[in-house]
């Protein structure tokens, strides 16, 4: 101590009423306030742009679920298609109606009912639909049907009033003579990609998120779980240990992009051994070779969890299971990992979902091409949700911006889901000591 | 443990699924941004017309890229086909011959327009190649460029600063602004240009006729063309510059700008009087033709779609002359494949 002990006698009470206290308390509240107020206002601001994403995604992206149906009348007996009847039970018919011309016959059909410009109010995939349903009921050929087909991009913006005059005027036509019906689109939830925003679905996105993820997991959570168990549990405290552990961190911070090249050199690459040409392992575009790229991303950041979590678990509880005869391996699976199990899943699904939002490494590796089918397995090509908004973000037709924006909000309820899921898990797992 | 068991059992079922899946592949097609539209649409018809046809695999690129990954080799994990917004490089040819790529197919599907085109709330600007030329390169005439507004590149122009969005250096969009339009303006605007082009060394030509500007007059808006129009339809004095489909497809917003007074219309790119009109390509592999089922039906329907009234042309894509499509149905009939003659 070098300033030296007022002496006793100088100490009189504090005179708490006195202006100098008075102001000093003063501040003092001021600045607790001012702190408070601070803190409201991030969460006033964070919240706001939260709910100004969700608003424009919204206010844009429910387009993209609903859809505008004309009611169609083909009068196919006077049409007269040359196909056989027998080959519409069979796996064939499709090649066949294709090939009899349905396509013009439909857009013939249009252009009459509806009048000039009218083979441009139905979509291009509008024949499909008519397709469907020749195969659900071949008796259809026989007569005169009335189907509603999906309308055109363009005669959907006329009859929201941003159109050209001529399909303004056509809008109009349809909508008094009463053939103008709008629903929920179901297709955008069962179709893949496609080049005509109307006939757009994001299950095959979906579908190969699903699969992609799957693979991540099947990856990423076992090899995770185990490093962290085995470093933190098993492995001696020495120099490699030391070194694993500032590379795993490290690891956790590199960017997406090196994993895409990694996976692009390592799963995709060539090499020659000794005269012998290995081709890349595994097939490019698919679900599995993108599955394990993410896995090796998400992989550090589920070992840092993991290891977090088992350091969080009381010495006590592994010092009483050891004292009652339990074998290590007991001790581990029996207590150690079920009380850290809230905080293993916490970490798996943040890099789950890191993984889920993940487009970079998967350009990479291929996982960015237009696919009409959805994927039927983990060797197929596939492309997952964040790839397909960004590719739909890039397409010359219009209609593809709400569907960027509805692609967008499935995604969001994906994510939610998935933390969802997270929460429900923790909750389920939680036990206190 | 059971548990681990049966994960090791489905990774290895995994991996077997990896081997098999590859003996019927799906056509695989890499390459440009600008076709891309066309064969993606073109792979949606072939996959609708039924049969248990898997669907075609289209990655979007670049030209280069697409080229390079084509030329790799021949088999099931190289692609079958490559999109290019221009003619192969003599480069590309030889690395192709290197991996024993084999024949290769050489298809022009249509042209394309690089369109400059401004909002329809503009100030209605009428340019000329040299206009663009000195407004846009970064070393006009041998000078840093100075010019600010339109009016310092041509008197009869009106003073609104020189704001051009675009896309970027990657881009065979880019490429084919300055091989089109820039180069050619050069040309007519530096009387030293052909001495330099002449020259063995190219660095000054590339210089003087090549660079565009990077002082903030091009606006580099990434390889995303509707930020290019998004930003024209906020900005009514900026011009743009797109393929021409985009043009197409915004006509309610944009108008194309006429250069030496031809503005970009399908008829003026067809006939090529509109100086930014360039082929658009298809390369594909012969070896493959057998190989890959489906690759010459796809390959037929690409050619029933690409006519002045097909349905590629309601996509934006403007069909090649008559006899140059006529050329080509030949070609894919007769599998012919291309030599090395005349490419650069």
């Amino acid at each position: 101590m070098n300033s030296p002990l007022p002496a006793q006698a100088d100490r009189t009470p504090t005179d708490w009423n006195a202006p100098a206290m008075q102001k000093r308390i003063a501040r003092r509240y001021a600045a607790e306030r001012r702190f408070k107020l601070f803190g409201l206002a991030a969460v006033v601001l964070s919240a706001a742009f939260l709910a100004f994403l969700l608003a424009t995604m919204v206010s844009q992206g429910w387009r993209g679920f609903v859809r505008t149906d004309v009611a169609l009348t083909i009068d196919f007996k006077a049409a007269a298609l040359p196909v056989d009847r027998a080959v519409l039970r069979t796996p064939g018919a499709d090649l066949a109606l294709a090939g009899a011309e349905l396509e013009n016959t439909v857009k013939g059909a249009a252009a009459t009912q509806f009048g000039v410009g009218g083979e441009d109010a139905i979509s291009e995939y509008a024949w499909l639909k008519v397709r469907e349903a020749i195969k659900q009921d071949p008796t259809n050929l026989d007569r005169a049907v009335r189907i509603p087909v999906p309308a055109s991009t363009r005669l959907d913006q006329a009859l929201r009033g941003d159109g050209t005059a001529e399909a303004q005027a056509l809008a109009e036509r349809l909508k008094a003579a009463g053939l103008v019906s709008t629903g929920f689109n179901a297709d955008f939830l069962r179709m893949s990609d496609s080049t005509d925003p109307v006939a757009v679905g994001i299950w095959g996105a979906l579908k190969g998120s699903l699969l992609t993820m799957a693979i991540t997991f099947l990856i990423a959570f076992p090899v995770g779980v185990l490093s962290a168990i085995y470093l933190e549990e098993y492995a001696p405290r020495n120099r490699w240990t030391d070194l694993i552990e500032v590379s795993i961190n490290n690891l956790a911070a590199v960017p997406s992009i090196i994993f895409g090249l990694l996976g692009l050199a390592v799963f995709l690459g060539t090499w020659e051994v000794m005269g012998v040409r290995f081709g890349p392992i595994l097939p490019r575009s698919a679900a599995l070779v993108g599955g394990v790229t993410l896995a090796l991303m998400i992989m550090p950041v589920i070992v840092i969890a993991s290891r977090n979590a088992i350091k969080a678990v009381p010495p006590s509880i592994r010092d009483a299971a050891l004292g009652i005869g339990a074998s290590p391996v007991q001790v581990v699976f029996h207590h150690v990992l079920p009380l850290a199990m809230p905080g293993i899943l916490t970490g798996t699904i943040i890099g789950m979902a890191r993984a889920l939002g993940e487009t970079a490494p998967l350009l990479l590796i291929g996982m960015r091409a237009f696919i009409v089918q959805p994927p039927g397995g983990f060797t197929d090509p596939a492309t997952v949700l964040p790839v397909q908004i960004f590719l739909w973000s890039d397409e010359v037709s219009r209609g593809f911006v709400e569907k960027t924006s509805a692609a967008i909000l499935v995604l969001l309820a994906f994510l939610l889901a998935m933390n969802s899921l997270a929460i429900y898990l923790r909750n389920r797992f939680e036990t206190r000591w | 443990m059971k548990r681990a068991d049966s994960l090791i059992l489905l990774l290895g079922a995994l991996a077997l699924g990896a081997c098999d899946g590859n003996s019927a592949r799906e056509i695989r097609v890499v390459g440009s941004s600008t076709v891309y539209p066309f064969t993606t649409a073109v792979a949606e018809a072939f996959v609708n017309q039924g049969g248990d046809r898997r669907a075609p695999v289209i990655e979007s690129i670049g030209t280069g890229a697409g080229l390079k990954r084509f030329c790799e080799g021949v088999g099931w994990e190289f692609p079958d086909i490559a999109n290019a917004s221009r003619r192969m490089k003599k480069s590309e040819f030889a690395l192709c011959e290197k991996n024993g790529v084999g024949e290769i197919m050489e298809i022009q599907i249509g042209v394309d327009g690089v369109a400059l085109a401004e909002s329809n709330r503009g100030p209605g600007l009428k340019l000329s190649k040299r206009d663009v030329y000195l407004a846009l390169a970064a070393n006009p005439l041998g000078r840093p460029n100075a010019a600010r507004t339109w009016r310092d590149v041509n008197p009869a122009l009106p003073a609104i600063p020189i704001q051009v969005m675009g896309p970027p250096a990657t881009s065979g969009t880019r490429d084919a602004l300055v091989e089109l339009v820039i180069e050619p303006g050069c040309e007519e605007a530096d009387p030293q240009a052909k001495a330099l082009k002449a020259a063995k060394d190219s660095a000054p030509y590339d210089l003087r006729c090549k660079r565009i500007r990077d002082d903030g007059a091009y606006i580099d808006k990434g390889e995303n063309d509707n930020l290019i129009v998004q930003g024209l339809a906020a900005n009514p004095n900026a011009v743009g510059v797109f393929g021409y489909s985009y043009l197409e497809e915004n006509h309610d917003r944009l108008v194309g700008v006429p250069i030496d007074g031809v503005t970009p219309s399908y008829a003026a790119i067809a006939d090529k009087s509109y100086p930014g009109a360039r082929p658009l390509f298809l390369y594909v592999k012969k070896r493959h033709l057998r190989a890959v089922p489906g690759l010459a039906d796809f390959l037929k329907l690409y050619t029933a779609m690409w006519n002045p009234k097909g349905k590629l042309a309601q996509r934006g894509l403007i069909a090649a002359p008559d006899d140059v499509r006529a050329a080509a149905v030949r070609e894919v009939e007769l599998r012919t494949p291309m030599t090395a003659e005349g490419l650069h």
